[in-house]
């Protein structure tokens, strides 16, 4: 048990996913910030068409923002996003497709839901994060402060003394033990809150790996699609056997792929 | 049906149960502090029925949980259950 708790020290995940979780705050009110203005601006503004600028400014911000967060979460905290620009937007070189794309697209909602999602979000890793590590400092750093005059208040205890203050090493000594493993499992849950908001492969891409696979295959069963979609995406919470039968199922309904079905295994080569 | 299916088939039953699970878990919660309101209620000046407010107000999310985790299927689901089923 001990032995499990100590593991967590030599993860580097412990470190990294509490950078993470110091450094989102910012970003979180930034990206609130940015889109609820932004939004606001330009749906006040738009009876006059100023504000048709402004919203498309804000949804191209949303999708740098998840982008970002996509990658810091793929970086920080191993979650287990896509990470791939997204082909949406290929085949409309001119710039009312891609406005129309950009406005159109699922993708985008799901951004702009993540921009407002992100402070709340941002918060409570935050404030978890800093009531975990000042638990595991304080009952070192108190007897110092209090020797060098300093204080603190318990409800109506003023705590001014070195012996007082011994009161939070036990607390301390105890989050010194089990405060990296929760660290480490905060930062997971975290990654993968952000991998289901903003790491998933959307459907049409997903299809479209599928076609580009067999074409460069010419015939692979489910599993072998599967292992080259999670090389080409990298991990996503979307890239999962049920998912990627859905796809195949839509494009054999299509006519755009053909199975052929043997006793264990079917087979799918395009049409 | 192949492996694959099978497998696919399994992810999505477990998908189903997960949903239930996590709206009883969710039930179980919002019944605890309703029930401990009313207490607060009961206790306190019992005149004014306040607690009604948020047992109307959460108690629409939950119901609209409860749809969704009982009724409404993904589409993937869909397509898989109809596969299996040989349609």
């Amino acid at each position: 048990m001990m032995r499990w708790l100590l593991a967590a020290y030599r993860d580097p995940r412990t470190y990294t996913g509490l950078a993470y979780m110091l450094a989102v705050l910012p970003l979180g009110i930034a990206g609130f910030t940015v889109t609820v203005t932004g939004l606001a601006a330009g749906a006040g503004l738009m009876v006059t068409l100023a504000g048709v600028p402004i919203l498309v400014g804000t949804l191209l911000f949303a999708r740098t923002f998840a982008r970002l967060n996509r990658r810091l979460a793929w970086t920080l905290l191993d979650a287990p996003v896509s990470q791939i620009t997204p082909i949406r937007d290929e085949g409309s070189g001119y710039f009312w497709g891609r406005l129309r794309s950009l406005i159109g697209a699922r993708d985008t909602t799901g951004e702009v839901c993540f921009s407002l999602l992100s402070l709340p979000l941002a918060i409570v890793a935050f404030v978890v994060a800093v009531t975990i590590l000042w638990s595991a400092v304080a009952g070192f750093a108190l007897p110092v402060v209090t020797a060098l005059g300093g204080a603190t208040e318990l409800g109506t205890w003023r705590i001014d003394t070195p012996a007082e203050s011994l009161i939070f090493l036990p607390i301390s000594v105890l989050f010194l033990a089990v405060g990296p493993r929760l660290l480490l499992g905060w930062g997971g849950l975290i990654g993968r809150v952000v991998a289901s908001l903003v790491g998933r492969v959307n459907f049409t891409e997903l299809k479209s790996g599928v076609v580009s696979i067999l074409a460069r295959r010419g015939e692979a069963d489910g599993f072998t699609i599967l292992g080259d979609l999670r090389l080409r995406f990298g991990r996503s919470p979307s890239l999962t056997p049920l998912e990627v039968k859905a796809a195949l199922l839509v494009l054999e309904s299509n006519r755009v792929v053909i199975p052929t079905r043997r006793e264990a295994s079917t087979s799918y080569r395009l049409a | 049906m192949d492996e694959f299916a099978e497998l696919a088939g399994r992810e999505s039953e477990a998908r189903r149960i997960a949903r239930r699970q996590w709206f009883w878990l969710h039930f179980a919660v919002f019944a605890t502090i309703q029930v401990f309101l009313v207490v607060v209620w009961a206790l306190s000046s019992a005149d004014y029925p306040w607690f009604i407010f948020p047992l109307f107000g959460w108690g629409t999310v939950a119901a609209a949980h409860a749809v969704f985790a009982f009724v409404v299927k993904t589409p993937e689901q869909i397509m898989i259950e109809r596969e299996a089923s040989g349609q």
